[in-house]
């Protein structure tokens, strides 16, 4: 794609969603996580790896901050200098949020990273140079780069181990970004297989892979357009709203009483994760 | 019914099926049929029908990362086996897999795989053939005499375990030791005392309180995936009424990492704490039993407060909280279980469920395994001091060692590794060159769980009797690689030629097996290869409805708790090792997705480390990253410092799992062995090695490293932002939620 085809079809490339003359058509997909149900076990990580053909670092590069895990656990303390956190540990899975006006794609200098028609913030690989501005603009730090070309780097994918990778992903190579995709190697395969019975996905026809893990079924995914998917009513009953910046829930007088809310909200870049608040019990 | 020339006791011995509480309906005549199912690769012309070049197919199979016995489906595309995800159908899992389960694929597409039967002559390794290797076993068992052929294996079930039993009959020998260097042992035997079973079925998510005196369930404990199950079920609760966790521990688990409240418990007290709380429930009102109430008695709360560092307050509010909210469950886990006191304090505990009448709620009888022949054996840590002592009295001659690695994980004390060598003739059946492989004579390559045939019943079975079945998810890897049930069989050949000759192969013996007895195992009425590729496709047969009765109830007679352990002068913290959800008892540090998957709550990854609560390394004055040298009486190793908040400040905490010598490429030299350090300590009423019960002084070397963890600069601070956030439950609705 040249540059100035690009600056010609500015708004098919750099489309602000949500708005109102162009709103999604069949898809918008999205997630929740209830941070009450989260154990932070790490079952989600791993399947990422699995799944999406994450190479494995090792100690140094972890160390150098180059490990690829698109989804991580952050792991919170409580900062008011009990002598011990008696209420447990703060467990976050963050991976990429999808935002539906990502700060990332504005300042992509070759339109490697951009907006798809069914709401996911997507990645091209052989479009990107690697500049890594993308990274820098990420509010979530979610993007990593390929440092090295780990295909080929000793004891990343030694012999067999190649036989593990998914076919249906890419292997990225040396200088490239990459990040969370919401699987969508399983959104298109439910895609085409809808379109070819004359249908559109079903809710629960596709899973993530860090949702089909989770032990606990923290992790909810689907159509945000399908009001009747579990995770539109999660939202809808959250009173959270894609297309907003501070939801209105929260400007009640005392707040309210529902614990969806969207990290950085403020920033004005519309993630597609809703995070379900922890919740403590207060009798004890 | 006579068949081949066994009689039928003898034959349904052979099957596996003997010993039986239920009859075997008709066995027909069946014939071993040669055919197996075929998973082909995407070269071959033979591809199967239902094989599109692209499309995947799932294969029910099960897990054996760890004896939850998790029922799995992998994923298999031209081929080639890509991911495990879990068997939806499954009562244990319910289609979840956990991080572990998950990286079952690197221990099958591993590169430092053992790949050929290798003897070992001082120092020199040679490739053997296997019909070789067979012959050099036939030769040393005999020459050996019924003991003096022992077995070491961990926790075995289902039909691999049969053919064990069956070849140790054979030989006549009865010295099998059953070795699970971290499984729940003490926990177990005082189960079997308070309920009068060893691991009763709890629900967790019928709880609307749930005490737990260090069982990490969440994380490493029984049959994790499971309980996670339960525990989402349980904070959601029913009608917005969210069930209430209580972890009492004295190093943070992940599971306390999850709870409501989480108390520090001076190590080795949590009886006391359990005692405590009964005093406080009486004192609320509560109607105890007068052998409880007599027990009890002393155990005010101040007195409590003072032995345990749980405040009179947090004890009264617990019982208050546990006298409001029924059904409750109060579970006994491996903090509790790691003393000399071990087992008096997991009775404690147990008393607390039957005050709160949660016995026969909460707590229930386990399914009853119709077929004694295939139900679990769990292994024992006093099993390793058993053998141990046998190898260095010279009784015995032959030793077999599968599925555990004692070399790497006995305390220092049992001089395993010398013992060893004074046995003649050492087979280990291996997946990798492991410490213990490293000593054997004979190493036996054995196929993958994702190559092999097999069967497993769990420990754990939270609905009725199951027999998972394990099936090939792909054509062997390395042609020399065989399933331990293949191995077994062609042993007990050589022994038992007449019982087994019929059978080809493990697969049709276990096929002849499962058939013999389809009607017990749901299949009564449908023939043969139906009934076959049914239970092949759902991965698991019902073994009957039965269940088991809890036969016993807590008492209070013969308990006595110790006052709290005094500070040793000489070694003044208690270490205690932490058994992390990614690396157990260590067989799986050469899984490197696991080795780069942080810690849940230190985050750490690729190394040991040495935790410490912020007092404590204050008046050590060390900082994060500092070495430190650790050194109890049986041992000494240098680890990294990480300053935890999770932790009392008499403790310090190591993860099992790495300092591997050998392994390979991803776990040899990464951290240290932390069992190393373990004193051999036991249980005064069981015999079982008290993981908790080592003491350690911790040094400084001077040298400092950067610690390698993904919490990032922050070390765990949001920075005032809003990112994890945390509510309570007066200032939420959860009724209504979606």
């Amino acid at each position: 794609m040249s540059v100035s085809n690009m600056l010609e079809n500015w708004k098919n490339f750099r489309h602000m969603h949500p708005v109102d003359d162009a709103p999604h058509a069949e898809y918008k997909w999205a997630m929740s996580i209830d941070l009450d149900a989260c154990t932070g076990c790490n079952a989600c990580t791993v399947a990422c790896y699995a799944e999406n053909n994450l190479p494995v670092v090792g100690k140094d590069k972890f160390n150098a901050g180059q490990q690829m895990h698109w989804m991580r656990i952050e792991r919170y303390w409580d900062e008011d200098k009990r002598d011990f956190p008696d209420q447990g540990a703060q467990f976050l899975p963050m991976m990429c949020q999808h935002c539906e006006a990502a700060p990332c794609e504005t300042v992509c200098p070759a339109g490697a990273t951009n907006h798809t028609a069914d709401g996911l913030n997507s990645q091209v690989y052989n479009r990107c140079i690697g500049s890594r501005y993308c990274s820098a603009n990420c509010p979530f730090k979610v993007r990593y780069f390929n440092w090295y070309d780990y295909p080929t780097t000793d004891n990343v994918w030694p012999a067999e181990m190649t036989e593990q990778l998914n076919p249906d992903v890419t292997v990225r190579g040396k200088g490239v970004m990459e990040k969370c995709t919401f699987c969508v190697q399983r959104l298109e395969r439910a895609k085409n297989n809808a379109r070819t019975e004359g249908r559109l996905v079903k809710d629960g026809e596709v899973q993530t892979a860090c949702q089909q893990a989770c032990p606990t079924n923290a992790i909810s995914f689907g159509n945000l357009v399908e009001p009747e998917s579990k995770v539109a009513k999660q939202w809808a009953h959250q009173q959270v709203e894609l297309a907003r910046e501070g939801q209105a829930k929260d400007e009640q007088e005392g707040g309210s009483k529902l614990r969806g809310y969207r990290i950085f909200e403020e920033l004005r870049a519309y993630p597609s994760v809703m995070y379900l608040e922890r919740v403590r019990e207060s009798a004890i | 019914m006579i068949e081949n020339g066994i009689n039928r006791r003898d034959f349904l011995k052979v099957m596996g099926w003997g010993g039986a509480a239920v009859a075997l309906a008709g066995c027909g005549n069946t014939s071993v049929q040669d055919g197996k199912e075929i998973v082909t690769s995407y070269a071959s012309l033979d591809l199967p029908e239902y094989a599109i070049p692209g499309i995947s197919v799932y294969f029910n199979s099960t897990c054996a990362q760890c004896d939850a016995g998790c029922n799995i489906a992998g994923r298999v595309r031209e081929g080639r086996v890509l991911k495990l995800e879990g068997n939806p159908a499954s009562p244990i899992n319910r289609g979840k897999t956990c991080g572990l389960g998950q990286a079952g694929v690197q221990a099958h597409y591993n590169p430092d795989r053992v790949r050929q039967p290798l003897l070992r002559t001082g120092g020199k390794t040679e490739e053997l053939a296997w019909d070789k290797a067979f012959a050099l076993i036939n030769e040393k068992v005999g020459g050996a005499k019924g003991n003096e052929v022992a077995f070491l294996t961990g926790g075995l079930s289902g039909h691999a375990k049969v053919l064990f039993t069956n070849y140790m009959d054979a030989l006549g020998s009865k010295s099998h030791y059953v070795y699970e260097a971290v499984a729940p042992s003490v926990v177990r035997a005082a189960n079997k005392k308070a309920y009068g079973v060893e691991m009763p079925r709890l629900h967790i998510d019928k709880a609307r309180v749930v005490v737990s005196f260090g069982a990490d369930f969440l994380g490493a404990w029984v049959s994790p995936v499971h309980f996670s199950q339960q525990y989402a079920q349980f904070r959601k609760g029913s009608n917005g009424q969210r069930g209430v966790l209580v972890q009492i521990e004295s190093k943070m688990t992940l599971t306390g990492a999850n709870a409501d409240r989480w108390l520090a418990v001076r190590p080795g007290t949590e009886g006391i704490v359990a005692l405590g709380v009964i005093h406080a429930l009486g004192e609320a009102g509560m109607s105890l039993p007068a052998d409880v109430a007599a027990l009890s008695k002393a155990y005010d709360a101040e007195r409590v407060s003072k032995d345990t560092g749980v405040s009179a307050e947090q004890i009264k509010k617990l019982a208050t909280l546990l006298k409001e909210r029924t059904p409750s469950l109060v579970i006994a886990g491996s903090a509790a279980e790691g003393y000399a006191h071990g087992s008096q304090n997991a009775a404690a505990i147990a008393l607390l469920n039957r005050v709160l009448g949660n016995i026969g709620k909460t707590i229930d009888a386990p399914a009853t395994v119709p077929f004694p022949q295939v139900a679990v054996e769990t292994g024992k840590r006093s099993a390793l001091e058993a053998l141990s002592g046998s190898m260095a009295g010279g009784a015995v001659k032959v030793l077999f060692t599968y599925a555990a690695n004692p070399v790497y994980s006995a305390p220092a004390a049992l001089k395993f590794k010398e013992n060893l060598g004074k046995v003649p003739f050492k087979v280990a059946f291996a997946h990798f060159m492991d410490e213990t492989a490293q000593e054997a004579d004979l190493v036996l390559p054995l196929d993958s769980a994702m190559e092999e045939w097999g069967t497993v019943v769990p420990e754990y079975m939270p609905e009725t009797a199951q027999l998972n079945i394990r099936q090939p998810l792909m054509e062997r890897l390395h042609t020399e690689t065989r399933g331990v049930g293949d191995i077994m069989l062609a042993l007990l050949k050589q022994s038992r030629p007449n019982d087994y000759k019929d059978f080809d192969d493990f697969y049709a013996y276990l096929r002849n097996a499962i058939l013999k007895n389809k009607a017990a195992l749901g299949g009564a009425g449908t023939d043969d290869d139906t009934f076959w590729m049914e239970t092949l496709s759902k991965g698991i047969a019902p073994m009957g409805t039965a269940m088991g009765k809890l036969a016993a109830t807590p008492a209070a007679s013969g308990l006595s708790l110790p006052a709290p352990a005094e500070a040793d002068s000489a070694y003044p913290l208690r270490l205690i090792p932490y058994v992390t959800p990614n690396l157990r008892d260590g067989r799986h540090a050469n899984q490197p997705w696991l080795q780069e998957s942080p810690d849940p709550l230190t985050t750490i990854v690729w190394d040991t480390w040495v935790e410490m609560h912020p007092s404590t390394a204050a008046k050590l004055g060390v900082v994060e990253g500092d070495i430190v040298e650790v050194s109890s009486r049986s041992g000494t190793v240098q680890a990294q410092a990480y300053i935890f908040p999770g932790i009392h400040p008499d403790a310090i905490s190591m993860p099992l799992g790495n300092g591997h010598t050998s392994m390979g490429r991803w776990a040899n030299g990464v951290g240290v062995n932390t069992f190393a350090l373990l004193d051999q300590v036991v249980d005064k009423d069981t015999g079982e090695l008290a993981l908790n019960e080592t003491q350690v002084k911790v040094s400084k070397t001077g040298k400092r490293v950067i610690v390698v963890k993904d919490e990032g600069f922050a070390g765990g601070s949001q920075a005032g932002k809003k990112i994890a956030v945390r509510t309570s439950t007066d200032k939420v609705e959860l009724t209504g939620e979606v």
